[in-house]
Protein backbone atom coordinates (compact mmCIF):
# COMPACT_ATOMS: atom_id res chain seq x y z
CA UNK A 1 0.00 0.00 0.00
CA UNK A 2 2.84 2.38 0.85
CA UNK A 3 4.47 1.70 -2.61
CA UNK A 4 0.94 2.42 -4.11
CA UNK A 5 0.39 5.52 -2.77
CA UNK A 6 4.29 7.24 -2.86
CA UNK A 7 3.31 6.32 -7.18
CA UNK A 8 -0.49 8.04 -6.77
CA UNK A 9 1.56 10.96 -4.95
CA UNK A 10 4.60 10.96 -7.79
CA UNK A 11 2.13 10.63 -10.49
CA UNK A 12 -0.27 13.59 -9.06
CA UNK A 13 3.17 15.79 -8.48
CA UNK A 14 3.46 14.97 -11.99
CA UNK A 15 0.59 16.09 -13.08
CA UNK A 16 0.51 19.33 -11.30
CA UNK A 17 3.87 20.33 -12.34
CA UNK A 18 2.90 19.71 -15.91
CA UNK A 19 0.03 22.14 -15.61
CA UNK A 20 1.97 24.83 -13.60
CA UNK A 21 4.21 24.40 -16.67
CA UNK A 22 1.71 24.85 -19.22
CA UNK A 23 -0.08 27.28 -17.09
CA UNK A 24 3.22 29.26 -17.36
CA UNK A 25 3.78 28.84 -21.37
CA UNK A 26 0.17 29.82 -21.57
CA UNK A 27 0.69 33.02 -19.88
CA UNK A 28 4.03 33.95 -21.52
CA UNK A 29 2.24 33.82 -24.77
CA UNK A 30 -0.38 35.50 -24.18
CA UNK A 31 0.97 38.26 -22.21
CA UNK A 32 3.59 38.79 -25.18
CA UNK A 33 0.73 38.32 -27.52
CA UNK A 34 -1.35 41.14 -25.62
CA UNK A 35 1.81 43.74 -25.46
CA UNK A 36 2.44 43.08 -29.12
CA UNK A 37 -1.74 43.75 -29.89
CA UNK A 38 -0.97 47.04 -27.59
CA UNK A 39 1.95 47.92 -29.20
CA UNK A 40 0.13 47.84 -32.60
CA UNK A 41 -3.20 49.62 -31.43
CA UNK A 42 -1.16 52.05 -29.41
CA UNK A 43 -0.77 55.10 -32.17
CA UNK A 44 -4.25 54.34 -33.99
CA UNK A 45 -7.12 56.78 -32.89
CA UNK A 46 -8.80 57.28 -31.36
CA UNK A 47 -7.18 58.49 -28.30
CA UNK A 48 -8.44 58.27 -24.59
CA UNK A 49 -6.91 61.25 -23.16
CA UNK A 50 -9.37 61.20 -20.28
CA UNK A 51 -9.23 57.45 -19.78
CA UNK A 52 -5.64 58.20 -19.10
CA UNK A 53 -5.63 61.05 -16.80
CA UNK A 54 -8.25 58.98 -14.75
CA UNK A 55 -5.69 56.12 -14.63
CA UNK A 56 -2.73 58.52 -13.64
CA UNK A 57 -4.84 59.59 -11.02
CA UNK A 58 -5.87 56.33 -10.19
CA UNK A 59 -2.40 54.87 -10.70
CA UNK A 60 0.15 57.88 -9.25
CA UNK A 61 -2.09 60.15 -6.78
CA UNK A 62 -4.01 57.31 -4.82
CA UNK A 63 -0.36 54.89 -4.57
CA UNK A 64 1.30 58.68 -2.81
CA UNK A 65 -0.01 57.00 0.82
CA UNK A 66 1.53 53.64 0.45
CA UNK A 67 4.77 54.28 -1.43
CA UNK A 68 5.69 57.53 1.06
CA UNK A 69 5.57 54.76 3.91
CA UNK A 70 7.28 52.29 2.20
CA UNK A 71 10.11 53.78 0.98
CA UNK A 72 10.52 56.34 4.31
CA UNK A 73 10.70 53.36 6.55
CA UNK A 74 13.75 51.81 3.93
CA UNK A 75 15.68 54.84 4.32
CA UNK A 76 15.30 54.49 8.60
CA UNK A 77 16.04 50.82 8.76
CA UNK A 78 18.52 50.67 5.90
CA UNK A 79 20.22 53.73 7.92
CA UNK A 80 19.75 51.77 10.96
CA UNK A 81 21.02 48.37 10.04
CA UNK A 82 24.06 50.30 8.20
CA UNK A 83 24.75 52.82 10.90
CA UNK A 84 25.05 49.69 13.72
CA UNK A 85 26.92 47.41 11.08
CA UNK A 86 29.17 49.69 10.12
CA UNK A 87 30.25 50.71 13.56
CA UNK A 88 31.98 47.93 14.15
CA UNK A 89 34.25 48.71 12.03
CA UNK A 90 34.97 52.59 11.99
CA UNK A 91 32.96 52.99 9.07
CA UNK A 92 29.62 54.83 10.18
CA UNK A 93 30.93 57.76 8.06
CA UNK A 94 29.65 55.44 5.06
CA UNK A 95 26.54 55.28 5.66
CA UNK A 96 25.02 58.13 3.75
CA UNK A 97 26.90 56.74 0.70
CA UNK A 98 25.71 53.17 1.21
CA UNK A 99 22.11 53.71 1.98
CA UNK A 100 21.99 56.69 -1.40
CA UNK A 101 23.39 53.82 -3.49
CA UNK A 102 21.13 51.35 -2.36
CA UNK A 103 17.92 53.17 -2.54
CA UNK A 104 18.46 54.94 -5.83
CA UNK A 105 19.59 51.88 -7.90
CA UNK A 106 17.84 49.04 -6.25
CA UNK A 107 15.23 49.76 -3.25
CA UNK A 108 13.80 52.72 -4.54
CA UNK A 109 12.74 51.15 -7.89
CA UNK A 110 11.78 47.26 -6.67
CA UNK A 111 10.20 47.92 -3.24
CA UNK A 112 7.90 51.07 -5.16
CA UNK A 113 7.28 48.77 -8.61
CA UNK A 114 6.42 45.62 -5.91
CA UNK A 115 4.19 47.93 -3.99
CA UNK A 116 2.32 49.26 -7.24
CA UNK A 117 2.26 45.41 -7.92
CA UNK A 118 0.16 44.32 -4.87
CA UNK A 119 -2.03 47.65 -4.79
CA UNK A 120 -2.31 48.39 -8.87
CA UNK A 121 -1.74 45.26 -10.06
CA UNK A 122 -5.02 43.38 -8.33
CA UNK A 123 -6.98 46.66 -8.62
CA UNK A 124 -6.40 46.47 -12.63
CA UNK A 125 -6.79 42.42 -12.32
CA UNK A 126 -9.99 42.53 -10.32
CA UNK A 127 -11.58 45.28 -12.08
CA UNK A 128 -11.01 43.36 -15.80
CA UNK A 129 -11.71 40.35 -14.10
CA UNK A 130 -15.14 41.49 -13.23
CA UNK A 131 -15.89 43.47 -16.30
CA UNK A 132 -15.12 40.15 -17.73
CA UNK A 133 -17.04 38.09 -15.91
CA UNK A 134 -20.37 40.30 -16.33
CA UNK A 135 -19.88 40.59 -20.10
CA UNK A 136 -18.90 44.37 -19.97
CA UNK A 137 -15.88 42.90 -22.15
CA UNK A 138 -18.24 41.80 -24.02
CA UNK A 139 -20.31 44.93 -24.19
CA UNK A 140 -17.18 47.37 -25.44
CA UNK A 141 -16.52 44.62 -28.22
CA UNK A 142 -20.28 44.45 -29.28
CA UNK A 143 -21.12 48.42 -29.44
CA UNK A 144 -18.29 48.19 -31.62
CA UNK A 145 -14.95 49.69 -29.60
CA UNK A 146 -11.87 48.18 -28.98
CA UNK A 147 -11.04 47.13 -25.36
CA UNK A 148 -7.38 47.13 -26.02
CA UNK A 149 -7.73 51.05 -26.35
CA UNK A 150 -10.57 51.63 -23.67
CA UNK A 151 -9.28 49.45 -20.85
CA UNK A 152 -5.24 48.16 -21.86
CA UNK A 153 -3.78 50.94 -23.35
CA UNK A 154 -4.59 54.06 -20.38
CA UNK A 155 -3.43 51.53 -17.74
CA UNK A 156 -0.43 50.40 -19.81
CA UNK A 157 0.70 54.06 -20.53
CA UNK A 158 0.08 55.64 -17.29
CA UNK A 159 1.75 53.23 -15.42
CA UNK A 160 4.73 53.92 -17.43
CA UNK A 161 4.51 57.54 -16.43
CA UNK A 162 3.54 56.78 -12.96
CA UNK A 163 6.30 54.16 -11.88
CA UNK A 164 9.14 56.34 -12.79
CA UNK A 165 7.80 59.28 -10.94
CA UNK A 166 6.99 57.58 -7.98
CA UNK A 167 10.10 56.27 -7.85
CA UNK A 168 12.04 59.19 -8.12
CA UNK A 169 9.85 60.41 -4.96
CA UNK A 170 10.69 57.22 -3.37
CA UNK A 171 14.38 57.98 -3.87
CA UNK A 172 13.89 61.12 -2.09
CA UNK A 173 11.85 60.17 0.64
CA UNK A 174 14.35 57.37 1.18
CA UNK A 175 17.30 59.10 1.63
CA UNK A 176 15.38 61.80 3.41
CA UNK A 177 14.47 59.13 5.60
CA UNK A 178 17.78 57.62 6.03
CA UNK A 179 19.37 61.31 7.02
CA UNK A 180 16.72 62.33 10.18
CA UNK A 181 17.68 58.74 11.33
CA UNK A 182 20.92 59.38 11.09
CA UNK A 183 21.00 62.79 12.69
CA UNK A 184 18.87 61.44 15.56
CA UNK A 185 20.42 58.11 16.24
CA UNK A 186 23.85 58.17 14.53
CA UNK A 187 24.72 61.36 15.37
CA UNK A 188 25.20 61.75 11.73
CA UNK A 189 25.25 65.34 10.60
CA UNK A 190 22.47 66.11 8.44
CA UNK A 191 24.15 68.33 5.57
CA UNK A 192 27.35 65.80 6.26
CA UNK A 193 24.68 62.96 5.00
CA UNK A 194 23.17 64.79 2.43
CA UNK A 195 26.72 66.19 0.65
CA UNK A 196 27.85 62.15 0.88
CA UNK A 197 24.60 61.01 -1.14
CA UNK A 198 24.82 63.41 -3.78
CA UNK A 199 28.70 63.41 -4.03
CA UNK A 200 28.83 59.32 -4.79
CA UNK A 201 25.88 59.49 -7.32
CA UNK A 202 26.44 59.83 -10.76
CA UNK A 203 23.90 60.13 -13.09
CA UNK A 204 23.86 56.83 -14.55
CA UNK A 205 22.71 55.58 -10.85
CA UNK A 206 19.80 57.12 -11.10
CA UNK A 207 19.16 57.04 -14.56
CA UNK A 208 19.44 52.89 -14.17
CA UNK A 209 16.79 53.01 -11.31
CA UNK A 210 14.81 54.68 -13.74
CA UNK A 211 15.11 52.46 -16.85
CA UNK A 212 14.39 49.29 -14.43
CA UNK A 213 10.82 51.03 -13.60
CA UNK A 214 9.91 51.28 -17.23
CA UNK A 215 10.02 47.38 -17.47
CA UNK A 216 8.51 46.72 -14.16
CA UNK A 217 5.52 48.80 -15.17
CA UNK A 218 5.57 47.18 -18.30
CA UNK A 219 5.23 44.05 -16.48
CA UNK A 220 2.84 45.32 -13.96
CA UNK A 221 0.42 46.81 -16.96
CA UNK A 222 0.72 43.71 -19.22
CA UNK A 223 0.13 40.72 -16.56
CA UNK A 224 -2.66 42.21 -14.56
CA UNK A 225 -4.87 43.56 -17.98
CA UNK A 226 -4.04 39.53 -18.96
CA UNK A 227 -5.16 38.01 -15.84
CA UNK A 228 -8.11 40.34 -15.54
CA UNK A 229 -9.33 39.98 -19.23
CA UNK A 230 -8.56 36.14 -19.31
CA UNK A 231 -10.77 35.61 -15.89
CA UNK A 232 -13.49 33.37 -16.12
CA UNK A 233 -16.08 31.59 -13.56
CA UNK A 234 -17.52 34.00 -11.72
CA UNK A 235 -16.27 35.77 -8.16
CA UNK A 236 -13.83 33.14 -7.56
CA UNK A 237 -12.22 33.58 -10.67
CA UNK A 238 -11.54 37.12 -9.92
CA UNK A 239 -10.14 36.40 -6.90
CA UNK A 240 -7.86 33.54 -8.50
CA UNK A 241 -7.39 36.61 -11.41
CA UNK A 242 -5.97 39.70 -9.10
CA UNK A 243 -3.64 36.53 -6.85
CA UNK A 244 -2.24 35.16 -10.12
CA UNK A 245 -1.64 38.80 -11.63
CA UNK A 246 0.05 39.85 -8.13
CA UNK A 247 2.50 36.59 -7.32
CA UNK A 248 3.47 36.69 -11.15
CA UNK A 249 4.05 40.35 -11.30
CA UNK A 250 5.66 39.96 -8.04
CA UNK A 251 8.14 36.96 -9.30
CA UNK A 252 8.91 38.95 -12.56
CA UNK A 253 9.71 42.06 -11.21
CA UNK A 254 12.59 40.43 -8.68
CA UNK A 255 13.63 38.20 -11.79
CA UNK A 256 13.96 41.04 -14.07
CA UNK A 257 15.73 43.02 -11.34
CA UNK A 258 18.31 40.63 -11.19
CA UNK A 259 18.78 40.61 -15.01
CA UNK A 260 18.99 44.18 -15.69
CA UNK A 261 21.29 44.81 -12.62
CA UNK A 262 23.56 42.28 -14.77
CA UNK A 263 22.96 44.18 -17.83
CA UNK A 264 23.54 47.46 -16.69
CA UNK A 265 26.98 46.86 -14.50
CA UNK A 266 27.74 44.71 -18.04
CA UNK A 267 27.34 48.28 -20.01
CA UNK A 268 28.63 50.46 -17.55
CA UNK A 269 32.05 47.84 -17.21
CA UNK A 270 32.14 48.48 -20.71
CA UNK B 1 -45.27 36.14 -54.59
CA UNK B 2 -42.26 38.20 -53.41
CA UNK B 3 -39.14 36.57 -52.87
CA UNK B 4 -38.44 37.32 -48.88
CA UNK B 5 -35.12 39.36 -48.46
CA UNK B 6 -32.81 36.81 -45.94
CA UNK B 7 -30.80 39.54 -43.93
CA UNK B 8 -28.86 36.96 -41.81
CA UNK B 9 -27.79 32.95 -42.99
CA UNK B 10 -25.88 30.80 -41.09
CA UNK B 11 -24.12 27.97 -43.36
CA UNK B 12 -23.05 24.46 -41.86
CA UNK B 13 -21.92 25.97 -38.76
CA UNK B 14 -19.74 23.77 -36.34
CA UNK B 15 -18.56 24.89 -32.80
CA UNK B 16 -16.84 22.59 -30.24
CA UNK B 17 -15.74 23.63 -26.55
CA UNK B 18 -12.85 21.13 -25.63
CA UNK B 19 -14.35 17.79 -26.49
CA UNK B 20 -17.82 19.06 -26.27
CA UNK B 21 -19.25 19.44 -30.02
CA UNK B 22 -21.68 21.74 -29.36
CA UNK B 23 -23.09 22.54 -33.30
CA UNK B 24 -22.85 19.85 -35.50
CA UNK B 25 -23.47 21.73 -39.05
CA UNK B 26 -26.63 24.65 -38.17
CA UNK B 27 -27.86 26.19 -40.82
CA UNK B 28 -30.53 29.01 -40.20
CA UNK B 29 -32.02 32.14 -42.54
CA UNK B 30 -33.33 35.04 -41.07
CA UNK B 31 -35.51 37.26 -43.09
CA UNK B 32 -35.46 40.85 -43.16
CA UNK B 33 -37.97 42.33 -40.52
CA UNK B 34 -38.79 39.06 -38.94
CA UNK B 35 -38.93 38.05 -35.01
CA UNK B 36 -36.98 34.77 -34.82
CA UNK B 37 -37.20 33.39 -31.68
CA UNK B 38 -33.87 30.26 -31.25
CA UNK B 39 -34.58 27.83 -28.64
CA UNK B 40 -33.59 24.90 -26.86
CA UNK B 41 -32.45 23.36 -24.07
CA UNK B 42 -30.07 24.32 -21.65
CA UNK B 43 -26.25 24.25 -23.20
CA UNK B 44 -27.76 23.38 -26.62
CA UNK B 45 -25.68 26.21 -28.44
CA UNK B 46 -28.19 28.90 -28.84
CA UNK B 47 -26.10 32.12 -26.98
CA UNK B 48 -22.97 31.02 -28.88
CA UNK B 49 -24.67 30.84 -32.39
CA UNK B 50 -26.43 34.30 -31.30
CA UNK B 51 -22.65 35.97 -30.28
CA UNK B 52 -21.41 34.33 -33.43
CA UNK B 53 -23.94 36.58 -35.52
CA UNK B 54 -21.80 39.79 -34.25
CA UNK B 55 -18.48 37.80 -33.88
CA UNK B 56 -17.79 37.68 -30.36
CA UNK B 57 -17.21 33.71 -30.90
CA UNK B 58 -16.07 32.23 -34.10
CA UNK B 59 -16.75 28.76 -35.47
CA UNK B 60 -14.70 26.58 -36.34
CA UNK B 61 -16.34 25.87 -39.53
CA UNK B 62 -19.39 27.34 -41.16
CA UNK B 63 -20.13 31.15 -42.65
CA UNK B 64 -22.08 33.40 -41.27
CA UNK B 65 -23.52 35.95 -43.84
CA UNK B 66 -24.78 39.19 -43.40
CA UNK B 67 -26.66 40.99 -46.35
CA UNK B 68 -24.25 38.26 -48.24
CA UNK B 69 -20.88 39.28 -46.71
CA UNK B 70 -19.54 36.20 -44.25
CA UNK B 71 -18.79 38.27 -41.07
CA UNK B 72 -16.82 35.28 -39.99
CA UNK B 73 -13.16 35.61 -41.11
CA UNK B 74 -13.70 39.69 -40.15
CA UNK B 75 -11.05 40.77 -37.82
CA UNK B 76 -12.55 43.29 -34.73
CA UNK B 77 -11.69 46.04 -36.70
CA UNK B 78 -13.07 44.80 -40.08
CA UNK B 79 -16.23 43.44 -37.40
CA UNK B 80 -17.01 46.91 -36.16
CA UNK B 81 -19.09 47.86 -39.37
CA UNK B 82 -21.42 44.64 -38.93
CA UNK B 83 -21.94 45.78 -35.16
CA UNK B 84 -22.96 49.08 -35.74
CA UNK B 85 -25.96 47.58 -37.69
CA UNK B 86 -26.07 43.87 -35.68
CA UNK B 87 -26.92 45.24 -31.92
CA UNK B 88 -26.83 42.62 -28.71
CA UNK B 89 -28.76 42.79 -25.69
CA UNK B 90 -26.96 40.85 -23.11
CA UNK B 91 -28.70 38.72 -20.99
CA UNK B 92 -27.79 40.69 -17.50
CA UNK B 93 -27.41 44.04 -19.62
CA UNK B 94 -24.33 44.09 -19.39
CA UNK B 95 -23.98 48.08 -18.38
CA UNK B 96 -20.57 49.42 -17.60
CA UNK B 97 -20.93 49.78 -13.49
CA UNK B 98 -18.70 52.96 -13.68
CA UNK B 99 -20.76 54.96 -15.90
CA UNK B 100 -24.32 56.24 -15.30
CA UNK B 101 -27.32 55.08 -17.17
CA UNK B 102 -27.00 58.38 -19.33
CA UNK B 103 -23.22 57.99 -20.00
CA UNK B 104 -24.26 53.75 -21.18
CA UNK B 105 -26.24 54.86 -23.76
CA UNK B 106 -24.43 58.10 -25.14
CA UNK B 107 -21.02 55.61 -25.32
CA UNK B 108 -21.81 54.22 -28.75
CA UNK B 109 -22.78 57.57 -29.86
CA UNK B 110 -19.73 59.24 -29.08
CA UNK B 111 -17.70 56.27 -30.26
CA UNK B 112 -19.21 56.67 -33.46
CA UNK B 113 -21.05 59.64 -34.40
CA UNK B 114 -19.94 62.81 -34.63
CA UNK B 115 -23.52 63.73 -32.20
CA UNK B 116 -22.49 66.80 -30.39
CA UNK B 117 -23.38 67.03 -26.40
CA UNK B 118 -26.88 68.15 -26.96
CA UNK B 119 -27.86 66.10 -29.70
CA UNK B 120 -26.48 63.12 -28.14
CA UNK B 121 -28.77 64.40 -24.60
CA UNK B 122 -31.82 64.18 -26.87
CA UNK B 123 -31.40 61.31 -28.29
CA UNK B 124 -30.44 59.39 -24.77
CA UNK B 125 -33.43 60.82 -23.13
CA UNK B 126 -35.95 59.81 -26.63
CA UNK B 127 -34.21 56.73 -26.52
CA UNK B 128 -35.05 56.32 -22.26
CA UNK B 129 -38.61 57.15 -22.85
CA UNK B 130 -38.96 54.55 -25.57
CA UNK B 131 -38.42 52.14 -22.82
CA UNK B 132 -39.98 53.29 -20.50
CA UNK B 133 -37.41 54.88 -18.27
CA UNK B 134 -37.59 58.95 -18.28
CA UNK B 135 -35.57 60.23 -14.86
CA UNK B 136 -33.47 57.49 -15.13
CA UNK B 137 -30.61 59.11 -16.58
CA UNK B 138 -28.24 60.08 -13.59
CA UNK B 139 -28.27 56.81 -11.83
CA UNK B 140 -25.37 54.10 -11.99
CA UNK B 141 -26.52 50.38 -12.82
CA UNK B 142 -26.37 49.46 -9.16
CA UNK B 143 -28.71 51.92 -8.18
CA UNK B 144 -31.18 49.76 -10.63
CA UNK B 145 -33.46 46.84 -10.73
CA UNK B 146 -32.54 43.78 -12.39
CA UNK B 147 -35.78 44.13 -15.07
CA UNK B 148 -34.34 48.43 -15.39
CA UNK B 149 -30.94 46.69 -16.09
CA UNK B 150 -32.12 44.75 -19.14
CA UNK B 151 -33.95 47.54 -20.24
CA UNK B 152 -31.90 50.08 -20.25
CA UNK B 153 -29.32 47.96 -21.73
CA UNK B 154 -31.99 47.05 -24.71
CA UNK B 155 -32.40 50.96 -25.27
CA UNK B 156 -27.92 51.03 -25.23
CA UNK B 157 -28.41 48.26 -28.44
CA UNK B 158 -31.38 49.98 -29.88
CA UNK B 159 -29.68 53.83 -29.85
CA UNK B 160 -27.69 53.95 -32.74
CA UNK B 161 -30.68 52.22 -34.77
CA UNK B 162 -29.51 48.85 -36.19
CA UNK B 163 -31.39 46.94 -38.46
CA UNK B 164 -30.65 43.78 -36.31
CA UNK B 165 -31.11 42.84 -32.80
CA UNK B 166 -30.16 40.00 -31.17
CA UNK B 167 -31.53 39.46 -27.63
CA UNK B 168 -30.15 36.62 -25.53
CA UNK B 169 -32.81 36.03 -22.68
CA UNK B 170 -34.41 39.29 -22.88
CA UNK B 171 -37.41 38.35 -20.31
CA UNK B 172 -35.80 35.75 -18.26
CA UNK B 173 -36.19 36.14 -14.60
CA UNK B 174 -38.06 39.55 -14.93
CA UNK B 175 -41.82 40.35 -13.51
CA UNK B 176 -44.79 40.27 -15.66
CA UNK B 177 -44.63 44.17 -15.77
CA UNK B 178 -40.50 44.37 -17.12
CA UNK B 179 -41.65 41.14 -19.31
CA UNK B 180 -44.53 43.19 -21.34
CA UNK B 181 -42.22 45.95 -21.68
CA UNK B 182 -39.39 44.25 -23.31
CA UNK B 183 -41.89 42.50 -25.31
CA UNK B 184 -43.79 45.63 -26.37
CA UNK B 185 -39.82 47.46 -26.70
CA UNK B 186 -39.08 44.31 -29.47
CA UNK B 187 -42.54 44.51 -31.19
CA UNK B 188 -42.31 48.37 -31.34
CA UNK B 189 -39.05 47.92 -33.06
CA UNK B 190 -40.45 45.27 -35.62
CA UNK B 191 -42.86 47.89 -36.32
CA UNK B 192 -39.92 50.46 -37.36
CA UNK B 193 -38.17 47.72 -39.46
CA UNK B 194 -35.68 45.81 -37.33
CA UNK B 195 -35.28 42.34 -37.47
CA UNK B 196 -34.90 40.40 -33.96
CA UNK B 197 -33.54 37.21 -33.00
CA UNK B 198 -34.44 36.13 -29.64
CA UNK B 199 -32.80 33.65 -27.51
CA UNK B 200 -35.10 32.23 -24.45
CA UNK B 201 -37.02 29.17 -22.44
CA UNK B 202 -39.79 32.26 -21.70
CA UNK B 203 -42.64 30.33 -23.50
CA UNK B 204 -45.05 32.86 -22.93
CA UNK B 205 -43.18 35.26 -24.35
CA UNK B 206 -41.65 33.82 -26.81
CA UNK B 207 -44.96 32.91 -28.65
CA UNK B 208 -46.45 36.47 -27.88
CA UNK B 209 -44.02 37.94 -30.17
CA UNK B 210 -42.13 35.45 -32.42
CA UNK B 211 -43.21 35.20 -36.04
CA UNK B 212 -41.04 31.68 -36.64
CA UNK B 213 -39.19 29.69 -34.01
CA UNK B 214 -36.08 27.52 -34.75
CA UNK B 215 -35.14 24.55 -32.51
CA UNK B 216 -32.19 23.47 -32.09
CA UNK B 217 -30.92 20.27 -30.38
CA UNK B 218 -28.25 17.94 -30.75
CA UNK B 219 -26.21 20.44 -32.15
CA UNK B 220 -28.34 20.80 -35.16
CA UNK B 221 -31.74 23.19 -35.80
CA UNK B 222 -34.40 20.10 -36.31
CA UNK B 223 -37.40 22.24 -36.10
CA UNK B 224 -37.89 25.95 -37.69
CA UNK B 225 -41.10 27.28 -39.12
CA UNK B 226 -43.98 29.54 -37.71
CA UNK B 227 -45.35 29.74 -34.11
CA UNK B 228 -48.70 27.83 -34.99
CA UNK B 229 -47.20 25.03 -37.17
CA UNK B 230 -44.45 24.70 -33.90
CA UNK B 231 -47.04 24.59 -31.46
CA UNK B 232 -48.76 21.72 -33.25
CA UNK B 233 -45.49 20.11 -33.91
CA UNK B 234 -45.53 16.19 -33.49
CA UNK B 235 -41.74 15.99 -33.13
CA UNK B 236 -41.57 14.62 -29.59
CA UNK B 237 -38.28 17.02 -28.74
CA UNK B 238 -40.44 19.76 -29.77
CA UNK B 239 -43.41 18.83 -27.86
CA UNK B 240 -41.58 17.87 -24.97
CA UNK B 241 -39.70 20.94 -24.71
CA UNK B 242 -42.96 23.21 -25.14
CA UNK B 243 -45.23 21.36 -23.36
CA UNK B 244 -43.31 19.98 -20.81
CA UNK B 245 -43.67 16.21 -21.87
CA UNK B 246 -41.30 13.26 -21.24
CA UNK B 247 -40.44 11.15 -23.49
Amino acid sequence: MPKEKAIDFLILTKTRSLDSLFRGVDFLGGAANLLYASCRVLFRPPFHFGLFVDQCYSIGVKSFSIVFITALSIGFVMSIQFGYGLERFGGKIYVPRVVGLSIMRELGPVMTCLMLAGRVGSGIAAELGSMSVTQQIDAIRALGTDPLKRLVIPRLLALLLMCPLLTVMADLIGIMGGMVLSQFELNLNADYYFHQSIMVMAPHDFLVGVAKTLVFAIIIGVTSCYYGLQTKGGTQGVGQSTTHAVVTSSILITIFDFVLTKLFLLMEVT
Amino acid sequence: MSEVEEIIKVKNFYKKFGEKVVHKGVNLSIRKGEILTLMGGSGSGKSVLLRSMIGLEKPDKGQILFHGEDVVPLDEDSLVGVRNRIAYAFQHGALFDSLTVKENLAYPLRAHTEMSEKEIHEKVMQTLAMVGLEGSEYLLPADLSGGMQKRVGVARSIIMDPEVILYDEPTTGLDPFNTRQILRIIRMLQGKGATSVLVTHDMTSLFAVSDRIAFLKDGKIIAMDTVDKIRKSTDPAVRGFIHGETD
